[in-house]
């Protein structure tokens, strides 16, 4: 019995590359050489592309291989990011795809999907991908990212570390080869990221590798209804459950509540009461909160472009390494998003008349990213905190109290029409649709309605906690679900029943005069005053600076 | 460097210039409660064209018109709605304008203000605003003949494009804030005819050192340059009055002169930096990133002043 084949299978791979490289490291122009000689039909490839970072030299050179020696890839990977991503499913070089998020391609991988270019596995959530990368989707080959390297391959991931020791770990240590692309070669790294011995190939790539700054919210297109929503938020639910350790969603809504913290939630008196410890990417909009002493400390799934100064200034509330800038961890930072926080808060495209709520439409297949992690109850959390257990409470239930579990505060904050007027609030969700048409056994859905606690809109706050049946839950959610159908569908009588109980509050209810959500009460209104928040140490990419 | 966080200060002169409604900031501007207005909104005077197109009106057409005091002085003033149709001139909306500067004739105030917010023309009522430009300006011409300053405020959302460039090139006197933009031809105008080789307008950073305040101040097309708070408008008013140039044929033809010298000077520069370079800028790419202090001591550095002839 031989108990070497993958091992073997790796050195004759190793051996095939070698004439392309100088030691490990292979110029940028040899990349296609590189991977015709590593990469094997049917190979289970993890190209790095996540929310943020790409692999992107290496896509490039991946797409530019011979479809003849290079075909049938399953890709596995969390995003799809580039063009290159999906180019290589026309072009017959990967046929199979597991994956996470797709947001700029989500229309491009629809119509694939539909034409059955693509053969699809599932759209997982991060951390369910990850731990398939250890169980039965461990990559062959991983390419991956980094900053620099030196020449026994030592890599400096840089601020965007992400997924980079996910991949790595399970790839190494399983006979798989791992390339690195980096921005440049050097006699020595600012830190060891990933250690040499678990890189084979490192490829100096022809320019940086590309960021996306997807976590910047520009201020001034922060509308006064999304700060209404804010408000009703930080005093409906900041403030009555003492929310301490929570993560956001990136959309504007959530970064209204940020830019409130130091303004409206000061007034109310919650400083060091809420909005203490986070699991966040380092959103510019949190600037103005941190400078005011609101925030104890942050640990970051990545890394935000423009932010590495400010960072580099405050170790105090990041994780910094010993060079000082920043240490990202996707799978650590979800974990701590599922296990170790009492809030999500993020946004969504859809909500039906249960709750599920999902951001694929029709069109669209835009993946999760991390809402479904931390946007779900953990049942494997032990720990009590006093957020959790009223939460549990308010749930209700029969037996011991001593045997109840807590509740996560999952909430949905969500205007009632979305972009171009259409209607968040829906009978059926599209992703039935999409499931119907693809012939999937599983719906995309990105939040299942028993993890959904609240659902905030400028109409106000349905408390889903507290329905008892599922009537009462479907009336607490067409109650706040404004002039839609959903809405305009509602039982009168009861929603006031449901809002006599506290189970729908409006601002009203919550002593919110909406005439007072005003953009004088934003901390920042425009990026540049997050830059003088930051004392200047902020530098937001080009296309947000209007000076 | 010592930065100052925007002020969390809810005092009414501290409020952004940018982000307040026309109506704020004409009530922060002037004397507490001496605003009066002329055909206000319960009169309502609104367009007879938008309804053609099914477009909502406004009541005020996007133009407010009034008399009240600065520092206790007798003012007439205009200020533009920028969120009604970008503040864009229509029939009503220019009428109400050209009225007030016929009235100064009459009323003979200490200065006439024009808080402009516009991206230029309205396009369904092209005819009718554009000939209200153009008896704008020939207004603006004859009240400034007739010794009263028109002054120009410049500092809000659509900025002052169009027909609104061309008036504001007849004032007096203009104030400016970073967040200010004044040109004819807008940045989409400029790309759907000469390309985004030509001019990127999603290029933000480029808008603003194209056409943004500091530029403009830089090459004496605005005589001030303030923070973006009513209360440094306000201020940056009431300095203008006394030290408006007067409007006779030596002050148009010294204009002239200025803007044929700045063409041959400037005409061949490729980027806005070019020519903060050739006024004598040491280091032009950090002109964007200075505070309203730190660009007041680089102007008073400079070799030569901004000169402005108008």
């Amino acid at each position: 019995m031989d108990w070497h084949q993958e091992r073997t299978a790796r050195e004759a791979r190793l051996e095939r590359a070698r004439p392309h490289a100088d030691g490990k490291i292979v110029p940028a122009a040899r990349v296609v050489d590189l991977l015709e000689a590593i990469l094997q039909p049917g190979d289970r490839v993890c190209l790095e592309g996540d929310n943020q970072k790409q692999a992107d030299c290496l896509a490039r050179g991946l797409s530019a291989c011979d479809p003849s020696r290079v075909h049938d890839l399953h890709m596995v990977q969390s995003g799809i990011v580039l063009p290159e991503h999906l180019d290589i499913f026309e072009q017959g070089i990967a046929r199979r795809l597991d994956y996470s998020y797709s947001g700029p391609q989500g229309g491009r991988i629809a119509r694939m999907l539909y034409g059955g270019q693509i053969e699809l596995g599932a759209v997982h959530t991060y951390l369910e991908l990850f731990a398939r990368y250890f169980v039965d989707l461990t990559p062959n080959v991983a390419l991956i990212a980094g900053v620099s390297a030196d020449r026994d391959g030592n890599l400096y991931t840089g601020p965007n570390t992400e997924d980079t020791p996910t991949v790595v770990e399970a790839t190494a240590f399983k006979n798989g080869v791992v390339v690195a692309q980096v921005n440049e070669v050097v006699d020595r790294v600012p830190r060891v990221d990933i250690p040499g011995d678990r890189i084979d190939f490192v490829v100096e790539a022809d320019r940086p590798f590309y960021v996306e700054p997807l976590f910047t919210r520009d201020p001034a297109a922060v509308t006064e209804t999304q700060i209404l929503m804010a408000m009703m938020a930080i005093k409906g639910i900041y403030a009555e459950y003492g929310i301490r350790r929570l993560n956001h969603g990136i959309g504007f809504g959530t970064a209204a509540i940020e830019l409130l913290l130091p303004t409206y939630a000061e007034r109310l008196g919650l400083k060091g009461r809420i909005a203490t410890h986070w699991a966040l990417n380092p959103h510019p909009s949190l600037i103005p909160a941190i400078e005011s002493g609101w925030v104890k400390q942050i640990h970051c799934f990545g890394s935000e472009v423009g932010m590495d100064r400010y960072i580099r200034a405050r170790p105090d509330v990041f994780f910094t390494g010993s060079d000082g800038s920043l240490r990202s961890n996707r799978a650590f930072c979800q974990t701590a998003g599922l296990y170790a926080c009492d809030l999500f808060i993020g946004s969504t495209l859809q909500i039906d008349l249960q709750g599920h709520s999902s951001t694929v439409t029709t069109n669209r297949v835009a993946g999760f990213g991390g809402a479904p992690n931390m946007g779900s109850d953990p049942h494997g959390r032990r720990h009590p905190s006093d957020t959790w257990m009223k939460a549990g409470r308010e749930a209700g239930g029969t037996g011991d109290p001593a045997l109840r579990r807590g509740r996560k505060l999952v909430v949905q904050l969500v205007e009632t029409f979305g972009d171009k007027l259409v209607p968040t609030f829906v009978e059926r969700l599209d992703a039935l649709e999409l499931a119907r048409k693809l012939d999937l056994e599983l719906a995309p859905v990105m939040v299942y309605a028993d993890d959904v606690t609240h659902i905030v809109t400028e109409e106000g706050i349905a408390n889903l906690l507290l329905c008892r049946t599922l009537d009462e839950r479907e009336q607490a959610i067409r109650g706040v679900a404004g002039y839609t159908d959903v809405g305009r569908g509602r039982d009168h009588a009861e929603v006031e029943r449901l809002r006599a109980r506290g189970v729908i509050r409006r601002p009203e209810d919550l002593g919110i005069e909406p005439l007072d959500a005003d953009r004088s009460l934003l901390a920042a209104r425009s990026i540049k005053d997050l830059v003088h928040w930051s004392g200047g140490l902020y530098e937001p990419p080009a296309k947000f600076r209007n000076w | 460097m010592d930065w100052k966080p925007v002020a969390l200060s809810t005092a009414p002169l501290d409020q952004s210039w940018y982000e307040a409604s026309a109506r704020a900031r004409l009530a922060g501007l002037l004397d507490a409660d001496t605003f009066e207005e002329f055909i206000g909104p319960a009169q309502r005077m609104m367009s007879p064209h938008l309804p053609l197109f099914e477009l909502p009106r406004a009541f005020d057409d996007g133009m407010i018109v009034g008399r009240g005091r600065l520092d206790g002085r007798d003012v007439l003033v205009a200020a533009q709605e920028g969120r009604f149709m970008g503040g864009a001139f229509g029939e009503i909306h220019g009428a109400k304008l050209v009225g007030l500067l016929r009235a100064a004739l009459a009323v003979k105030p200490a200065a006439l203000l024009i808080l402009f917010d516009t991206g230029g023309v309205r396009l369904q009522e092209a005819n009718a605003g554009e000939t209200a430009i153009a008896e704008i300006m020939r207004a603006i011409a004859v009240t400034r003949a007739a010794g009263i300053p028109v002054i120009g405020l410049i500092g809000g959302r659509a900025g002052c494009y169009g027909g609104g460039g061309l008036i504001a090139g007849t004032c007096a006197h203009l104030v400016i804030s970073e967040g200010g933009r004044l040109s004819v031809s807008g940045p989409e105008v400029i790309e759907t005819n000469r390309g985004a080789e030509e001019f990127d307008s999603r290029d933000r950073a480029l808008v603003w050192r194209t056409m943004g305040g500091k530029h403009r101040r830089l090459i004496g097309a605005a005589d001030a340059f303030v923070d973006d708070t009513i209360g440094a408008f306000r201020a940056a008013a009431l300095a203008a009055i006394p030290t408006a140039p007067t409007f006779d044929l030596a002050s148009l033809e010294a204009e002239q002169a200025r803007l044929e010298a700045r063409l041959a000077r400037f005409g061949d520069a490729q980027d806005a930096t070019e020519i903060w370079g050739r006024l004598g800028v040491n280091d032009p790419a950090a002109v964007p990133g200075l505070t309203t202090e730190a660009f007041d001591t680089l102007l008073d550095s400079l070799p030569e002043r901004p000169h402005h002839a108008r």
